[in-house]
């Protein structure tokens, strides 16, 4: 996936990334990724878990918006199944200055 | 959503035993040690900015995780070296449309809701909410696992071919997920 995030990032279109394995990410030198330690095949979350779902969302657009250092992994710690999850402050994103830099 | 092929039961309990977090980072771990060196010191990596605002950007979605429409050919599950193309999955495309081939994860959670790998109904919800510009014209499924030549294949033809085809729908941004 790091190095398909590469070539687009290559051809000038910034890329997000969600990462299940830090060291791969790193070792790929993936341009920005966000990291969750949960099961493979997660990247979002759990199933029918929207509030979960939108915060990955929310969290790997905010590393878009915010991010300055090529290689950037930011690792939020979001628990498996441990967590209780609200709706994001989506309004944030659109000005960059009220959000807490990653 | 349509089930494909899910591997044998020797790999889909490798499948169950590879999910648990620890053993995923310590599979990650030996797979970066023995990875030829990715990044060139001497361009490092590469890195755009966002040329707009957020609320005016086009999205597309690119997963690894096999996802792709029930119609076009599965991805290839005889090969050890995995596949290195990759499906064009149109933005209008019904969820009920999409399956997920790919053998070496346990996808069971996300055949019940594919948002769980490939977020494409939260992105219309976004653009709807006027938190992104717009939903790309066509979104991107490949499936990860690819090893021997074939890293050469996705990294010189497939993965560039994509690349251009975001130029050419005008996308401003991609968000890659993995299985």
């Amino acid at each position: 996936m790091g190095l398909i995030a590469r070539a687009i990032e290559s051809v000038g279109i910034p890329t997000v990334a969600i990462s299940l394995a830090r060291d791969l990410t790193e070792a790929v030198g993936v341009p920005r990724a966000v990291f969750v330690r949960w099961p493979l095949g997660h990247p979002l979350g759990e199933p029918h878990a929207p509030a979960q779902q939108r915060t990955m969302i929310f969290e790997a657009l905010k590393l878009l918006v915010h991010g300055r250092q090529p290689g950037q992994i930011v690792e939020p710690g979001f628990r498996w199944r441990r967590e209780r999850y609200n709706e994001p402050n989506w309004d944030a994103l659109q000005n960059p200055e009220t959000l807490d830099t990653p | 959503m349509a089930q494909t092929d899910r591997g044998s039961w020797l790999e889909r309990l490798s499948n169950r035993i590879f999910a648990i977090p620890s053993v995923a980072q310590w599979w990650a771990r030996w797979r970066a040690g023995r990875m030829p060196a990715v990044i060139d010191p001497a361009t490092g990596i590469p890195f755009a900015r966002l040329a707009k605002p957020l609320a005016q950007c086009r999205a597309a979605l690119i997963t690894t995780g096999g996802v792709h429409r029930v119609d076009q050919r599965p991805f290839d599950m005889e090969n050890p070296d995995g596949d290195a193309t990759y499906r064009e999955i149109p933005g209008d495309v019904a969820l009920a449309e999409l399956t997920i081939t790919h053998k070496y994860y346990d996808h069971r959670d996300a055949d019940q809701d594919i948002n769980v790998i490939f977020p494409l109904e939260h992105f219309r919800d976004l653009a709807a909410q006027g938190v992104i510009g717009q939903v790309a014209p066509r979104h991107f499924g490949f499936m990860g696992h690819i090893d021997g030549e074939l890293i050469q294949v996705l990294t010189r033809r497939t993965a560039p071919e994509v690349a251009q085809k975001l130029r050419q729908d005008e996308v401003d941004f991609a968000l890659l997920t993995p299985a």
